[in-house]
């Protein structure tokens, strides 16, 4: 993996959990909380980082792992509340407040994004390349949007307007900035390895600032 | 890949319609504090309140209602019962999270199981 590769991914993850911790860093609801939560912000940083702009001819396969990687952690985010806290569910069911929806939405997207990235389904559906990345990109948009959106309408760790402004400048940042993206090194794609390696810090950093408190 | 996907989704779907197969009792949304609205149990301690002004929660005593219990009113007042869910959460969490952003204890802040759960008692 080259320096680029690391920083960005390393830069993604830093920049997500960050804005968290701008305001009420103590803000907490205990561990089992913070680990679902830091999986899920884990999950969101990475598909941020998926979404910059790669060069043609770029490392594809690493981009496929890794997104393998951030579809697990997405799953584990939901999975762990639903078996860990039997009341989750009522909040996956009618009534349920519209930031629950969302991010059912998106974690729908990113394992229908998923199963039409791989071969050989993805020639039964896309006829040719360009075809695919457009859908695979416009999913992909629609993902970074839902999950951003299920982030800032819950509230509780972006408990201030501008933190929650700054994630959506973040994630505008990487959808749309191909002009800026393009003058960098390319970030490539960075191995699943490397995510786990700075997730894990970030996410045990993120369990144990949160829960200083008694 | 999309096998094990659509396994997973089955599991999903199985967790939120029926509830975890584990863990003993799970809460349940039923007619509680005689009210017909399906609420889910909640659980409070008055004693691990103390030191806190009782008309921060019980505004009928600055409002001078005497009546049946709090829950009893919020659960069949046509006025109120539609917004339990929302009252109810912004009144013990706003409290519980400014508590435990000040490095005081707090109780629950965010975690639903840790209040809805029956104590028999509310």
């Amino acid at each position: 993996m080259t320096r680029p590769v690391a920083a960005g991914l390393a830069g993604a993850i830093a920049a997500v959990f960050a804005i968290g911790f701008l305001a009420e860093p103590l803000r907490g609801a205990g561990w089992f909380w913070e680990t679902g939560n830091a999986l899920g912000f884990l999950a969101l940083a990475g598909i941020l980082f998926q979404m910059i702009p790669m060069p043609r001819g770029g490392p594809v396969r690493r981009h496929e792992v890794l997104g393998y990687w951030i579809l697990a952690t997405a799953l584990a985010h939901a999975f762990w509340f639903l078996a860990g806290d039997g009341t989750v569910r009522f909040y996956l069911l009618p009534g349920a407040p519209f930031y629950m929806w969302l991010g059912l939405a998106a974690l729908l997207l990113l394992a229908v994004l998923s199963v039409l990235a791989r071969m050989p389904d993805r020639r039964r559906v896309h006829q040719n390349y360009r075809g695919f990345r457009k859908t695979h990109r416009w999913l992909g948009q629609a993902v970074v949007v839902t999950a951003a959106l299920h982030v800032v309408l819950s509230g509780f760790y972006l408990p201030r307007w501008w933190q929650a402004a700054l994630l959506v400048a973040l994630a505008v940042l990487c959808m749309a900035g191909r002009r800026l993206w393009a003058r960098l090194p390319p970030p490539g794609a960075a191995s699943p390895a490397s995510y786990l390696a700075a997730g894990a810090l970030a996410g045990a950093a993120f369990v144990l600032i949160r829960n200083l408190a008694p | 890949m999309k096998w094990l996907l659509a396994a997973l989704l089955l599991a999903g779907l199985g967790l939120v319609a029926l509830g975890l197969p584990f863990g003993g009792v799970q809460p349940e949304r039923a007619p509680r504090f005689g009210g017909d609205l399906a609420v889910l149990p909640m659980t409070f301690a008055h004693e691990s309140h103390f030191g806190m002004a009782c008309a921060r929660c019980h505004h009928e005593f600055a409002e001078r209602l005497a009546g049946p219990s709090c829950m009893a009113c919020h659960v069949t007042d046509p006025k109120v019962a539609p917004l339990l869910e929302a009252q109810f959460h912004e009144l013990c969490r706003s409290c519980h999270v400014a508590e435990h952003v000040a490095g005081n204890p707090s109780g629950p802040t965010r975690r639903c199981i840790a209040c809805h759960l029956d104590d028999h008692a509310f």
